[in-house]
């Protein structure tokens, strides 16, 4: 992948929802960084039931935690193969809002994520997360089919 | 509907519709069992049978009892009893102020504005009272606050506001008599003998297939909730500081409390949020939704009236109104568990009853939905530029700059 329009692509931020649209974007973004000799972060963002309750929020952040680190597991090992530098984290709280701050503090080159299909509902209740990030992210937003 | 089974094949249809809904809107469970509980009851009615969901037949209100009770010691467990040794004077205050603002203000309110008798205004205040632990929580998880000072007195002051209004549950209702000495005192013996004694009984015998460590947890919170009762008071009281002294044990065996969780949400809760719900009468929502509207005003208002100067009095200036804010906030179980224990005990009528679950829902999903449907991203908003001269500096220069 020659073309200049990625050259200084240094560090790729994936969202990582475990969904079909996620996983394929993590393999975009894995080719990508794989390509480009880049560093690949992978976050994934466990959003708590709102409004939360304590004991059903408390079981959602362990459910979350251990899923996405089952998940990492193979991940890590696919990254490790292709000599890719890999960095994964689990945090809470707003998808859109966290994808960013992330983006922002390791200043990310590109962010890579998957498209979710929403109801109007959703969207008014929660907010498009790809639509956030692609309003506020400091960097290029690839959003994955 | 006198078949059992298929009964309760209807109960947990219904659970399971409230979960898928949850899953699809991305709202607490309890939530979505209260509403469809609510819709439930009010579509049978009108197009089966007279007596709807049946909420008051013998095994459902025992189901749903347990629900609450171990639901309210698993919001107990959760408490870091670090916290209280470092920060127990601003959480008492802040806990205390929180507590007293609704618990006193929805009382008088709905007295004096609503012409409510005194026992349901009482209970009214008491069910209004309560603050959401988990709401702040997940918020300082999402900021990162949790690990500050600020963030644990903000939290340890959650659990003292909720401590509150349990122990107004249990003894404003009951008459003081004999009874009310021998729960009392039984209760400082058991949860000062609990941790010790909890401690030693699961290294000993804990870790088996037969699961004694929760068949010894459900006999202690029977057994206590079967004394509170006994003197006049609420099972949910010995259950929250149940909870709360066995944090340090029991609440750290992560293992034990996902055991607990399964039982709790697999099989209690659904039914104690949807006879919560089932209760609740749209017909008198819909013939005085002033009534509501009251109520959530005074909720919001006598919070933030109570919380706003403690908070301040401890020098919290930075990031006080997000979290006094959030404060106002109401926990779905104990503003449920309190205005249920009202309409089972005939304090309060279903008409108040509703108004009150009403209020404790709106104040549990407004905060929210204004938060997600009209601020920016926090992390978004442009960090201020700091500036070394002081405003009036600043407004020196601008003016002999005009001049």
């Amino acid at each position: 992948m020659g073309s200049p329009v990625f050259v200084g692509i240094q560090r790729i931020l994936v969202a990582f929802d475990a969904s079909p649209h996620a996983e394929h974007a993590l393999d975009v973004a894995l080719s990508m960084a794989g390509e480009m000799k880049a560093k690949l972060f992978v976050l994934a963002v466990i959003r708590p039931p709102e409004p939360a309750e304590s004991a059903e929020f408390h079981a959602v952040l362990d459910d979350g935690r251990e899923r996405y680190e089952r998940i990492f597991v193979p991940l890590r090992e696919r990254a490790r193969q292709k000599e890719i530098e890999l960095e994964t984290d689990i945090i809470l709280g707003h998808p859109a809002e966290q994808i960013i701050h992330k983006a922002d503090t390791i200043q990310a080159s590109l962010i890579v994520m998957g498209k979710r299909s929403h109801t109007i509902l959703h969207r008014w209740m929660l907010g498009s997360n790809s639509e956030r990030v692609l309003r506020y992210a400091h960097c290029p937003v690839m959003i994955v089919h | 509907m006198t078949n059992t089974w298929a009964l309760c094949a209807l109960w947990v249809g219904l659970a399971l519709a409230a979960a898928l809904l949850a899953i699809w809107f991305k709202i607490s469970t309890a939530l979505s069992e209260i509403v469809v509980g609510t819709v439930a009851q009010l579509a049978i009615i009108a197009f089966f049978a007279q007596g709807g969901l049946l909420g008051n037949t013998q095994w459902i209100t025992f189901l749903a009892g347990t629900g609450a009770i171990v639901l309210t010691f698993l919001a107990g467990a959760e408490l870091d009893p670090a916290i209280f040794k470092t920060k127990w004077r601003e959480a008492s205050i802040i806990g205390l102020a929180g507590f007293f603002g609704p618990f006193l203000g929805c009382t008088a309110i709905a007295h004096y504005v609503l012409h409510w008798a005194v026992m349901p205004s009482w209970l009214c205040g008491v069910a209004l009272s309560t603050t959401s632990v988990a709401v702040v929580y997940a918020v300082m998880l999402e900021l990162g606050f949790n690990v500050t000072e600020y963030g644990k007195a903000i939290l340890a002051a959650c659990f003292i506001n909720d401590i509150g209004t349990v122990v107004a549950l249990g003894l404003i209702f009951s008459p003081f008599t004999y009874k009310t000495l021998i729960f009392v005192v039984v209760s400082i013996v058991v949860f000062a003998v609990l941790p010790f004694l909890t401690q030693r009984f699961f290294k000993k015998y804990g870790g088996r297939v037969s699961e004694i460590e929760t068949k010894y947890l459900l006999f202690i919170l029977f057994a206590m909730g079967g004394l509170a009762i006994w003197a006049g008071s609420e099972a949910v009281l010995p259950a929250y500081m149940i909870g709360m002294v066995l944090a340090g044990t029991v609440g750290k065996d992560h293992s034990l409390i996902r055991r607990l969780r399964t039982l709790t949400f697999g099989l209690l809760t659904p039914f104690y949020f949807i006879r919560a719900g089932s209760f609740v009468s749209v017909p008198a929502l819909l013939a005085a939704p002033v009534t509501l509207l009251v109520l959530f005003g005074a909720k919001s208002l006598t919070k933030a009236v109570a919380v706003y100067p403690a908070v301040r009095a401890h020098r919290y200036d930075g990031k006080a109104g997000a979290y006094y804010t959030l404060m106002m906030s109401t926990g779905l179980t104990f503003g449920t568990i309190s205005a249920l224990f009202g309409l089972n005990h005939q304090i309060i009528t279903q008409a108040q009853y509703s108004y009150i679950v009403g209020t404790v829902i709106a104040s549990a999903v407004i905060p929210t939905l204004i938060a997600n449907s009209f601020f920016l991203p926090r992390h978004l908003l442009p960090h201020p530029v700091k500036n070394t001269k002081s405003e009036q500096e600043i407004q020196r220069q601008a003016a002999a700059e005009q001049a």
